[in-house]
């Protein structure tokens, strides 16, 4: 339970003052509005804003997204950008073990009534063909060196092996590979945790979800993205599995020594961190990227086998049944980006953790086809509630270097979770709904219950409210297949 | 009903500590080899549920770690058996420490195949985040937050 007051600045942002504790180098602001701000003032998230707002070189303000819950060193939900030019940092806790846990949405040309009586077997299929759960291991075997190859080309790897279209990479954050990627970087247990782990979903909060378009919110966007009412869409979510947690953990041991060595203080060893112009935030970088695109290669290889599992459920070949990608987002992630800060164009160090990208109409790094449009964002909600397709906004640009929300947000922890939810009421619930859940285990299921996080059209509403991203259309779920 | 699937005589080695997003566990030993154990124990207790013994070869791995510091040493030791588990793709049922002092530890992982097990949560990672280990009296005392 936090005991500070907020500062409200409108009914969007609420402001912790650098008063609240010494050494804050910037002031936080919260994006919430009252109802979503009584659940924030429970946790210890509102704390950790604070304690992000030491780092070194942090710009305006440490950030926090409505969804922003609890972490550990960053909270999830925050972002904190850092300037390189003035010693700003990069912290591997900033980013989280998962790197790159992101989601992508794929769109078809199918609607509800057409596969309604086919759905409880294409759930089930999804199930089989796709990899879940941990110690899970795909299909996808590689000697060392195409092991390199995945971590400096991502999706384009496997888009190479003919797992998907040169489209998907164009609607693909980073093209699905980011730049600056160095498999030197990465330790050689981070190799052998990740080996074998590609196309493979993982467990926890990761999902493949088949849902149905239920609202519309913006007509001529829907019309540009070619989505209408009813029509049935796949959203994937997953990460880079071991093979990023080593990574992080390999830096962040190294990284808890730099604080001495660069004269760090920080509230918590959890927030270690090094300049980004210094051999030891440059090599985690690297090292980081290479993770990233592990998990680019791994969501495009999740989305192939989703694919074949709906070409022989439909009997049709997936391009005719319209399985065209949306668009592919990161929301963990530390990026090297440019804004004007105080009339001058600054090189930034952007941490999302738990955060994701919303650029706006004509932002640098946009496809053609989306630069008038603004960014598609994909934002997950629970397995019983809704997701949603939004863009991305110039007040992003402005105000939150280009980011906004990532999903719901956890309100109530895993073991309250598992005392007060019971595993088969929760599924007789959401099979009255419509909603068919198969996973490896039952306790993941009740851990991820709809009533653990909070309600994703609470969060989307202070994010669309406040401009920092659109709303485009809702989804709600039909299936849901987890690890 | 059970709480993560956790043996009767696990239950008692260890607490779990409220958080939102993640796991914490509180454990408490009288020798530190016994807490460093007992905490090893904890994360694979959390994680791990025992089904039909398939296959029935057991695996001793040896775990030696490093540190500046007692705590660093703690998270450490557990992101290492954590990371050995992961890669040689086994569960650790039992966890014994040959030596250990504030900056080093040395011990052996007793290893079972992971298809002996269900995995209910995946444990990422051991955090500094709230980490604590201390000495109260005669008992020595670890927190620590896991990734889940």
């Amino acid at each position: 339970m936090s005991e500070i007051k907020l500062e409200k600045i409108d009914d969007y942002r609420w402001r912790i003052p650098r008063s609240f504790k010494p050494g804050m180098r910037v002031p936080g602001i919260i994006y919430a509005d009252e109802k979503l701000l009584k659940d924030i003032y429970q946790d210890k998230a509102i704390e950790q804003v604070a304690n992000v707002a030491f780092l070194p070189g942090i710009v305006n303000y440490s950030l926090a997204m409505p969804d922003i819950h609890w972490g550990y060193g960053f909270p999830i939900g925050g972002v904190a950008a850092t300037d390189i030019a003035e010693g700003g940092v990069v912290s591997p806790g900033g980013v989280g073990f998962d790197i790159n846990c992101g989601v992508r949405m794929l769109k078809t040309n199918l609607q509800y009534e057409e596969i309604k009586d086919k759905l409880k077997e294409l759930i089930y299929a999804l199930f089989s063909d796709v990899p879940t759960g941990v110690g899970s291991k795909g299909d996808i075997r590689v000697g060392r060196k195409e092991e390199k190859e995945i971590l400096l080309k991502g999706a384009g790897w496997a888009v190479g092996q003919g797992y998907g279209v040169q489209e998907d990479l164009e609607c693909t954050e980073e093209s699905g590979a980011i730049e600056g990627a160095d498999p030197e970087a990465v330790s050689e247990r981070a190799y052998e945790r990740g080996k074998a782990q590609s196309g493979t979903l993982g467990s926890g909060n990761h999902f493949l979800e088949v849902q149905v378009i239920d609202q519309l919110y913006n007509r001529d966007a829907c019309d540009a993205l070619g989505l209408d009412l009813d029509q049935i869409t796949v959203m994937i979510h997953s990460g880079s599995r071991g093979f990023g947690y080593q990574i992080c953990d390999d830096y962040t041991r190294s990284m808890i020594h730099c604080l001495q060595k660069y004269n760090i203080n920080v509230p918590d060893r959890q927030l270690a961190c090094a300049p980004v112009d210094s051999s030891e935030g440059r090599q985690y970088l690297a090292a980081m990227r290479c993770a990233a695109n592990y998990a680019w290669a791994n969501r495009q290889c999740l989305m192939h086998l989703t694919r074949q599992t709906f070409e022989r459920i439909f009997a049709t070949p997936w391009h005719k049944m319209g399985m065209q990608l949306i668009y592919d987002v990161a929301h963990n992630i530390a990026k090297v980006e440019k804004y004007v800060i105080d009339g001058k164009e600054k090189k930034l160090c952007v941490h999302r953790k738990g955060a994701t990208r919303a650029f706006g109409p004509e932002s640098p790094g946009l496809p053609e086809k989306y630069k008038k449009l603004g960014q598609p964002v994909i934002i997950p909600g629970d397995m019983g509630r809704n997701s949603y397709l939004l863009l991305g906004t110039q007040k992003a640009m402005d105000e939150t270097f280009g980011s906004t929300c990532h999903g719901a947000g956890r309100v109530k922890s895993r073991t309250a979770a598992l005392k007060s939810i019971n595993a088969n009421v929760l599924l007789k619930e959401l099979e009255s709904k419509g909603i068919i859940v198969k996973a490896s285990g039952r306790g993941t299921i009740v851990e991820e219950a709809p009533q653990v996080y909070k309600d994703v059209n609470d969060v989307v509403d202070v994010v669309h409210n406040a401009g920092l991203s659109k709303r485009v259309c809702r989804m709600r779920p039909l299936g849901v297949i987890k690890g | 009903m059970a709480h993560f699937f956790l043996p009767s005589c696990v239950v008692k080695n260890y607490e779990l500590l409220e958080h939102t997003a993640d796991i914490g566990i509180r454990v408490k030993a009288l020798t530190l080899a016994g807490l460093f154990r007992k905490a090893g124990l904890a994360v694979k207790s959390l994680s791990a549920e025992k089904q039909k013994t398939q296959y029935p070869q057991k695996h001793k791995i040896v775990i030696i770690q490093k540190a500046d510091t007692l705590e660093e040493l703690f998270v450490n030791w557990l992101n290492e058996l954590l990371s050995k588990a992961a890669v040689e793709g086994l569960v650790f049922e039992d966890i014994r420490v040959k030596q250990v002092n504030e900056k080093f530890i040395e011990g052996l992982g007793i290893g079972s195949d992971i298809r002996n097990y269900k995995i209910n949560t995946e444990i990422k990672a051991a955090t500094y985040h709230q980490l604590k280990v201390q000495k109260n009296g005669i008992v020595w005392k670890a927190e620590v937050i896991l990734d889940v």
